[in-house]
């Protein structure tokens, strides 16, 4: 079982009047199967989060400290825009992360891809497939590691509507099978209450504001009432914390 | 688009396709020649089929340049050119790569050398010949290959650096995230993010080396295929200037095909190919609109005539 802490971690870029805190002082603790959304608006802080958790980024201050079954394992990421590797195959970029290029993992890698429905396009260049299908190929990327931590920035923002909808079931059959821990930055309040048990809310200057916890049963339909309900009670949370309006 | 759907499109007929304007050209440019010859009506100026036989003669030993010692024949005068040629453009490719990967790591590396790689790009072609045979004097292979060097360099600095600055920032970030071994990110990222520039850095140092080599065996050699068009300028002979020239437009034309584009297209079948045009590689460059390689395009033209 997965676990994630978060104790006092601050972010800034820039020095003096140039400073702009990205982060401050955020407390998380997340542990074991369930899906937590970010929700907030522009320039909160979300994908900043995401980025020190994965090591992209450093923090100014604070710890993280992320516990994952098997000590070797790397979480996935999966990003807003694919970030395939444009030059090498379908089949190569999920290789590319892979720590050993054995028989197991390509076999792994088939898998994964069989799962996004991109089963036959393993020798494809990404150039050759649809924005949907190369994000799909970087669902699999993520997945394909096996990790028991999983960070989602804003995967579907950039897909038209209904390529979206067909990904998000996708997704939480995923994980509802993989039984991953998935931190999922979005801003789109409705996503997030369809895939989410925990909604935490960011407002703008990096600060956690809420803790929503949206106890519905899945698979939910965002036309379902519960799901309405649930979606306009994260609204008023954002009204409430004036949140709209930036 | 995929191959499957490219072949499904309905055949044009081969007068319209771009490869009849391709055989076309050639025979449009002796038509005009003709015309030109006719209408001048010049003893100096001659008709097509006199070059043509001038250089089968050369090509077939019938004529030699000079007797005595020395390169004589048209097969000596090219091996020697194209050795300076291929010496000229190691050096300038191997150089350039480094001062241009410094420059383009470090600002500090770029500020030292940016206003002397615009200075050597400024200087035309001829300067360089003139002064290198002053230096170095008329015999040897020097003057040709500082030359060579000189002309191509900058291009090659340009070309790499640019190359580095355009790296893929977002594909070191996922290949951090993903705890990816900097070796392999290297290999997988770095150098083939590097390879358009480094294509466009090849064919520019080649062209355009190759333009100053020649001046300078013009000016300043007693060998080579400059030296061989300046012989026969001199000895008043038209043939045998257009006909060294043709020599050169043809190494030129193979080297590009034989050489280049089958090059261009196993390193970048990844990219869709934009209609007819093969050099997708600088399809590349305009797509990342690197204003270097455009201010090189400018510079190139003004070269030539140097």
């Amino acid at each position: 079982m997965a676990e994630i802490k978060v104790k006092n971690l601050h972010k800034e870029f820039g020095v003096g009047d140039d400073r702009v805190v990205a982060l401050e002082n955020v407390n998380l603790d997340i542990e074991g199967h369930v899906f937590v959304s970010i929700v907030g608006p522009s320039g909160c802080g979300k994908s900043t989060l995401l980025n020190i958790l994965s090591g992209i980024e450093t923090a100014s201050s604070g710890t993280v400290d992320i516990t994952q079954d098997s000590h070797d394992a790397n979480p996935g990421y999966v990003f807003q825009a694919a970030r395939l590797l444009p030059w090498r195959s379908v089949m190569e970029n999920l290789m590319f992360v892979q720590k050993e290029r054995d028989d197991e993992a390509r076999a792994r890698c088939q898998r994964y891809l069989d799962m996004v429905q991109l089963g036959d396009k393993g020798d494809k260049f990404p150039g050759e497939l649809s924005g949907g299908m190369q994000q799909r190929v970087g669902i699999a990327r993520a997945f394909s590691i096996e990790p028991d931590v999983l960070f989602m920035d804003e995967p579907f923002s950039h897909l038209d509507a209904i390529t979206a909808r067909s990904l998000r079931r996708e997704l939480h059959e995923m994980w509802k099978q993989t039984k991953k821990t998935v931190l999922f930055v979005t801003h789109d309040v409705g996503e997030a209450v369809e895939l989410s048990n925990r909604i935490l809310v960011f407002a703008k200057g990096g600060k956690l504001e809420d803790d929503i916890t949206v106890d519905l049963p899945f698979p939910r339909d965002p036309s379902d009432d519960a799901v309405a309900v649930a979606k306009a009670q994260v609204l008023r949370k954002f009204e409430e914390l004036d949140l709209l309006a930036t | 688009m995929t191959a499957a759907a490219m072949d499904s499109r309905p055949r044009v007929p081969f007068y319209r396709r771009p490869v009849a304007a391709r055989i076309l050209m050639p025979i449009a440019v002796i038509v005009v020649w003709y015309l030109v010859y006719w209408t001048l009506g010049s003893r100096i100026f001659e008709p097509p089929h006199r070059v043509f036989e001038f250089m089968w003669n050369e090509l077939t030993l019938e004529t030699r340049l000079r007797n005595g010692k020395g390169p004589s024949n048209l097969y000596q005068m090219f091996g020697l050119t194209v050795v300076r040629l291929f010496a000229g453009f190691a050096i300038a490719m191997v150089v350039g790569t480094v001062i241009g990967l410094a420059m383009g790591l470090s600002k500090s590396v770029n500020a030292f050398f940016h206003d002397w790689v615009m200075a050597v790009l400024a200087m035309p072609a001829l300067v360089w010949a003139l002064f290198l045979g002053l230096v170095f004097g008329p015999q040897g292979n020097q003057a040709p290959i500082y030359a060579c060097i000189l002309a191509g360099i900058p291009f090659v600095i340009i070309n790499v650096r640019e190359g580095v600055r355009n790296t893929p920032k977002e594909l070191f970030d996922m290949a951090r995230a993903f705890g990816v071994p900097q070796n392999k990110i290297t290999r997988n990222v770095l150098l083939p993010s590097l390879m358009p520039f480094l294509f466009a850095a090849v064919r520019y140092a080649f062209s355009v080396g190759w333009k100053g080599l020649v001046i300078a065996e013009v000016f300043a050699s007693d060998s080579g295929m400059g030296w061989a068009i300046k012989f026969w300028y001199d000895a008043h002979q038209t043939r045998g200037v257009i006909g060294y020239a043709l020599f050169f437009v043809a190494f030129a034309l193979a080297l590009e095909k034989l050489l280049f584009e089958p090059l261009a297209e196993k390193a970048f079948k990844w990219r869709p190919r934009v209609g007819d045009v093969g050099v997708v590689e600088e399809q590349f460059l305009l797509d990342q609109t690197v204003e270097g390689a455009l201010e090189v395009e400018q510079f190139t033209g003004g070269e030539s005539d140097g």
